[in-house]
């Protein structure tokens, strides 16, 4: 298959990849250099005051584009994955993290900082990791489908659903990498912030920065 | 043709739909119905433009010189192997005596027989370079450092670096000989600031290293890394085993030497 073939259809190179073993991230990153510039271009052109409705969306989306950008991360940090699972790991870690750096541009000030996680050894165990991850894409899924009607801005709207379907394709990817049937129903639902943030509290990830100075005098040995 | 080339030419196709519904909804050889559903579609308005510019996807950085540590979640014991009947090497406390979290430098992993993960971390007893195993879920989650400290014993100088590069050098005073500073890699521990003890400075940095001579000292003789009230003596063997810098130096450090700093000394 010739590249121009895999560059039409394959937009996240996952075809590149099992076709002639260019990396995956490396394809990524050569294909995504038009797009990058592109969008760059249009937000630059079409830049309007965002609305505080839509910051207060694009916060929400950021606060889920964090867990997985640190998720991924960690996972790829580990080095415990299976061949597949750190590739995958390696490859949506470094689209999340590239959403993480757009919301963060966008929203300025706005933005919320960086929250602390405890991912409790599942980035460090294949299985759990590829478990996890197929629960966090759904999630993000779910929660973008969630917002949609939310966003006032078309422009934002359009933004969110071009990241959605790459969410989507993920969740596909991990479910397939975990033996689950990617496309199972002919309808997803979508999942409202309450619902989705019972899902993430529940899973005791967040975690509070360890206490690490104190104003009290030392007793070393001077 | 391949499948996935039949789906390219799909695509492609697509692309194409707009000018080319356009072409057939004039030449009056479709059906009604499909002339229709082609000005229907002409009269759509454009995509808007997204209002997110997404950078391109980039890997992790070159990462030679990061290293992790992660506190300690609840009390445990650490053992000679990466498993619940390993003899026990020492039994971790949740806070450190300063009252601090307890930071433990990770430098391995293993699952033992029934899949349970267990970490290879730094003990801070004696002796000094001692390593054990801790259940993963004893530690709470990982703290990335880019920092590393270096103590030169013979030099009698600090450098403190980040990514590999010197951001801070500073004269230091070490252990007398009765009272040497322990070489070996440790970690800092904790850092302790608004206190009123003058001699060790406005700032004091506390260590996992540990004095093989003072064991009665309180808390268990840690080495700490502080300021001084006796400036003038430094740098030179005057200290019980710390590591002290002049004032301005050590509110230098400070300002640079995050908590989790691995630290060697040689």
């Amino acid at each position: 298959m010739s590249r121009l073939d895999l560059d039409l259809l394959d937009r996240d190179g996952a075809l590149a990849e099992a076709s002639d073993g260019v990396s995956r991230a490396g394809f990524l990153a050569g294909a995504a250099t038009g797009t990058a510039g592109l969008l760059a271009l249009a937000a630059d052109a079409g830049a309007a005051p965002l609305r505080r409705s839509d910051a207060e969306v694009l916060n929400y989306a950021l606060s889920l584009e964090y867990l997985q950008a640190a998720f991924y991360t960690e996972a790829e940090r580990s080095k415990a994955l299976s061949k597949k699972a750190a590739q995958a790991a390696r490859t949506v870690g470094a689209v999340e993290r590239a959403h993480v750096k757009a919301f963060r541009a966008l929203l300025g000030r706005r933005a919320i900082a960086r929250p602390r996680f405890d991912f409790q050894g599942v980035t460090e165990d294949s299985d759990d990791f590829l478990k996890t991850a197929v629960a966090f894409e759904d999630l993000a899924v779910a929660a973008y489908k969630g917002q949609a009607a939310n966003i006032r801005s078309d422009s934002v709207l359009a933004s969110a659903i071009g990241i959605h379907t790459v969410e989507a394709r993920h969740a596909a990817w991990m479910r397939y990498l975990n033996g689950v049937q990617p496309a199972q129903s002919a309808f997803d639902e979508p999942q409202t912030r309450k619902q989705i943030d019972r899902v993430v509290e529940a899973t005791g990830f967040l975690s509070a920065a360890p206490r690490t100075s104190a104003r009290r005098s030392p007793r070393y040995t001077g | 043709m391949t499948r996935w080339k039949a789906i390219g030419g799909g695509l492609l196709a697509g692309a194409a739909i707009g000018a080319g519904a356009v072409a057939l909804a004039g030449s009056g050889s479709e059906s009604p119905g499909g002339a229709e559903a082609s000005r229907a579609g002409a009269d759509l308005p454009a995509a808007p433009r997204p209002a997110l510019a997404i950078p391109k996807p980039e890997g992790l950085a070159r990462e030679a010189d990061l290293t992790r540590w992660a506190p300690l979640r609840r009390a445990t014991a650490a053992r000679a192997m990466p498993s619940r009947s390993g003899r026990v090497l020492a039994r971790l406390a949740v806070r450190t005596p300063e009252g601090t979290a307890h930071p433990l430098p990770v430098l391995g992993r293993r699952a033992d027989e029934r899949g349970r993960l267990w970490l290879r971390v730094a003990l801070p007893v004696l002796p000094n370079g001692t390593h054990g195993w801790v259940p993963r879920r004893a530690v709470g989650g990982y703290e990335l450092v880019r920092h590393r400290l270096v103590v030169d014993l013979d030099e009698l100088e600090l450098t403190l670096l980040e990514r590999g590069k010197p951001v801070l050098s500073a004269p230091v005073g070490i252990g007398e000989g009765r009272w040497p500073t322990p070489r070996g890699r440790f970690i800092v521990r904790n850092r302790l600031e608004r206190y009123e003890s003058p001699q060790y400075g406005p700032v004091a940095f506390g260590t996992s290293a540990r004095s093989a001579t003072l064991t009665d000292w309180p808390a268990g003789g840690f080495v700490g890394i502080h300021g001084t009230d006796q400036p003038e003596i430094l740098p030179g063997k005057v200290s019980h085993g710390c590591i002290r810098l002049r004032n301005a130096d050590i509110l230098r450090l400070a300002r640079l030497m995050p908590v989790g700093t691995p630290v060697l000394v040689r």
